[in-house]
């Protein structure tokens, strides 16, 4: 057996001032990973979602989450000692995290010129809802809000209702795996070249480059483009979508494209006398009347428990899988289970806490973290004298002066 | 080498746009994905398609028949010299080809061996089929998406697949800068259904957490205030992040007469709208809104430092004036056609690493002389034999 001990970001160092979604899950996937993630938290901001003060279950839920394996130090940015104990952090990071608006880390006299002054490999990962250039770079955004702009909200939901865009926020997921994505290309050359850089996620940017061929098919087409529901806009099939079941709020999700597919289910589900009409002989002429397939494939999946008609369609070689919950995935799934996506850690008092794991598996350094979130400023002695080598006199100095305040 | 189909197709765009010379390995005659349209001209055919070019600008395409035992041998050699090979077969199907990472990493101990599946190597599904909808679903994402009264919904476009990629090419590119320092190159083994399940906000958390299923809700999320709402040219997404945002948003309707009994002080709690409130409050907004553009909505809330914005429809996604200036979507001829066409650009601005200008997917087997007679030193006469052997 290989030693699947090693960590591929060992010894990377990443100063994090990044707070809310998007900036704390790029974090996570790197601390994932090995790297030391230092939070910058400051008391400022304790009770966002997913801060350390959020009172909600589903707050500490997302800070174990997106926080796990890092480390936490509090510093009070409005002073000069706090801002004194940033930038000696600084030359010692190989990576300066933030996802302010654009004014707040010039303010302190850390935006990328700056701390490159200190620090002259650094890679510094700025994210924000535009980009820190061009007529838009002070608009403030949400994960709604971009979803909305990017065309996300509009494009998702069924054609005859309201649009109801993306649940979550998918645009903040997709900024953090942006992030992440970024900062390990960032290492890469800088192994190679030995010069650091400025990484400037625009989430705008990264959730318009998630529309696949739409700007092409826009640009040379001029198509009228709408929602689509559970069909596909391309290259769809019949029937394409979610069946109800069993059950309250029950729904088998099923797929089929070409006429082998078409054969094998129409045979799983005991040949009823509908499925060898001549109307859906043909994947061009089931998607046609596919409105009235859906209906069909409705009549059947009504009797059926959702799972076990997942099981019957995917022996004989169809893609079905069921429209899962929160519950499903967490107690029944019994192949996530096996695979272990879930991991408990325990946070500060020993209480284990339930995290999810990296979303792929690397044979050689698979990587992991071993704890929850850290409490709010947990680790002031580990980064101030340990790393620092900050001393108790100049410690009692700074306290003074209300750098952690 | 890019030997992937759907999921993995975007995970190899990636990597050559940000600079990778990426092979599109195509079965002889053409990938099918090919057949997906949009098409231009509306003519299906496999230089047309638009789907196919998107998700294949700055790489080269050979074709060749990896069931053959010569396509076998020339794979292995290719893979020889190759840093990452990225598939999205069927768990061992490479394998019983002589094909997989065990093979191919015998002469190339630092190959990077990348494999995107909808449910990944091992687990009891591991051979479950799976399509965008399926990884949707199986992700806990799609009970999520919707309004109550519908069925659940998947996003726009597919996201299953792109998340997928996105979550391979993280993996990638772990794997590559550990090889930096030791020259070990390791498998890679994405699971559609995982990368789904770990991009959900507040699937996992809340029933991790509270013991409750997260549900439909519409664009109104987890009764908070983020929510969006119909106006007089659409729709508009107003959120409510800070007390602030919620005393302007009732000021507003105040002066123009119709916040109702907002103003009312057991209404300060900007949080009000998980609380039995919530319908009679949701009410009034829309009637208010109802008067008002996205425009005016976006340009005064923006103005405040409130994140409120614009419902965009597709046909104006190409009018976004801050993406076009910051250089993100590039205009590019197309020779063959004579059309100009958009193409999206690269999702983060690096001050070092660049992100290359998106060229123009290759055709069918285009580089096949390139990369085996000049690159792997195949004689022409071996190009034609192989060739009409229907091996390429």
């Amino acid at each position: 057996m290989a030693d699947t001990t090693a960590l591929a970001l060992q010894g990377i160092r990443i100063l994090d001032f990044t707070w809310i979604h998007a900036g704390p899950s790029a974090t996570r996937i790197l601390a994932d990973q090995g790297a030391q993630v230092i939070k910058v938290e400051s008391n400022q901001a304790l009770s966002v979602v997913g801060g350390p003060a959020s009172n909600t279950a589903r707050g500490l839920g997302q800070r174990h989450n997106w926080n796990a394996g890092k480390l936490s130090i509090s510093l009070n940015m409005k002073t000069d000692a706090g801002k004194d104990l940033a930038r000696r952090l600084v030359a010692v990071s190989d990576v300066v995290a933030e996802n302010f608006s654009g004014r707040v880390m010039p303010g302190w006299d850390l935006d990328f010129e700056s701390i490159r002054k200190i620090r002259p490999d650094i890679i510094m990962l700025s994210m924000s809802g535009f980009g820190r250039t061009g007529p838009w770079k002070d608009r403030v955004s949400y994960g709604q809000t971009l979803q909305a702009w990017s065309g996300f909200t509009d494009l998702t939901g069924f054609p005859d209702t309201k649009p109801s865009g993306p649940a979550s926020a998918y645009s903040d997921a997709v900024g953090g795996m942006a992030g992440a994505q970024a900062v390990l290309l960032a290492l890469i050359q800088r192994a190679r070249t030995g010069k650091g850089q400025w990484i400037d996620v625009s989430q705008m940017e990264s959730m318009s480059a998630l529309l696949g061929p739409l700007a092409l098919e826009l640009s040379a087409i001029k198509t009228d483009v709408q929602r689509t529901g559970n069909r596909l806009h391309q290259g769809g099939g019949a029937p394409h979508g979610a069946y109800p079941c069993l059950g309250e709020d029950r729904w088998l999700a099923i797929t089929v494209f070409n006429d082998d597919e078409w054969d094998a289910f129409a045979g799983a589900i005991g040949s009823p006398p509908w499925a060898s009409e001549e109307r859906f002989a043909s994947a061009e002429s089931r998607l046609r009347h596919a409105d009235d397939l859906d209906k069909l494939v409705e009549s059947w999946t009504s009797a059926q428990n959702a799972e076990a008609a997942m099981h019957m369609l995917q022996a004989a070689g169809i893609a079905a899988g069921v429209v899962q919950t929160g519950q499903d995935m967490g107690e029944n799934d019994p192949h996530l289970r096996e695979r272990g996506i879930f991991k408990q850690v325990p946070d500060a008092s020993g209480v284990l806490r339930t995290i999810e794991r990296a979303p792929y598996k690397l044979s050689l350094t698979p990587g992991s973290v071993t704890k929850g979130a850290p409490e709010f400023g947990a680790d002031q002695d580990l980064v101030l004298r340990e790393i620092l080598g900050v001393d108790d006199e100049e410690l009692a100095e700074m306290a003074i002066a209300g750098a952690f305040d | 080498m890019d030997l992937s189909g759907e999921l993995g197709v975007y995970c190899g765009k990636l990597l050559a746009d940000a600079g990778a010379d990426v092979i599109k390995v195509e079965p002889p005659g053409g990938d099918s994905m090919r057949r997906t349209g949009p098409f231009i001209d509306g003519v299906d055919s496999p230089e047309n398609s638009l789907h196919w070019r998107h998700y294949n600008t700055n790489k080269r395409s050979i074709t060749l028949d990896i069931e053959s035992e010569d396509g076998g041998a020339l794979l292995s050699r290719l893979a020889e010299n190759s840093d990452v090979v990225l598939e999205s077969f069927q768990p061992g199907y490479l394998d019983s080809l002589g094909l997989g990472y065990g093979h191919l990493s015998d002469g190339n101990p630092g190959l990077i061996f990348a494999s995107l599946t909808p449910f990944g190597q091992t687990g009891p599904y591991k051979d479950y089929k799976g399509s965008d909808l399926v990884g949707f679903a199986m992700g806990g994402y799609m009970y999520v998406t919707g309004w109550p009264d519908t069925p659940p919904n998947k996003l726009w476009g597919l996201q299953a697949f792109h998340t997928t990629s996105n979550r391979g090419f993280t993996g990638i590119l772990i794997a590559l800068y550990h090889r930096l320092a030791t020259a070990q190159g390791q498998q890679v083994d994405v699971s559609m259904q995982e990368a789904v399940a770990t991009t959900t906000e507040h699937v996992n958390t809340t029933y991790n957490y509270t013991g409750e299923n997260a549900v439909r809700c519409g664009f109104r999320h987890g009764g908070q205030f983020v929510a969006t709402w119909q106006c007089r040219d659409g729709y508009v997404s107003i959120t409510t992040n800070t007390q602030k945002a919620w005393d302007d948003l009732r000021a507003w309707m105040d002066r123009d007469g119709m916040a109702g009994d907002l103003m009312d002080e057991r209404y300060n709690d900007r949080f009000i709208l998980r609380g039995e409130h919530g319908s009679h409050i949701e009410e009034l907004v829309e009637a208010w809104t109802l008067t008002h553009t996205r425009q005016e909505i976006t340009d005064w809330g923006q103005a405040n430092h409130h994140p409120w914005g614009p419902v965009s429809t597709a046909a104006e996604l190409l009018d976004n004036e801050q993406l076009w200036d910051r250089g993100f979507y590039q205009e590019v001829d197309d020779a063959d056609s004579g059309l100009k066409m958009v193409y999206p650009g690269a999702p983060y601005k690096m001050s070092e690493s660049g992100w290359r200008p998106s060229k123009v997917a290759p055709r069918v087997g285009q580089h096949n002389k390139q990369v085996y007679c000049e690159e792997l030193g195949l004689s022409h006469e071996e190009l034609q034999e192989l060739t009409e052997a229907g091996v390429l």
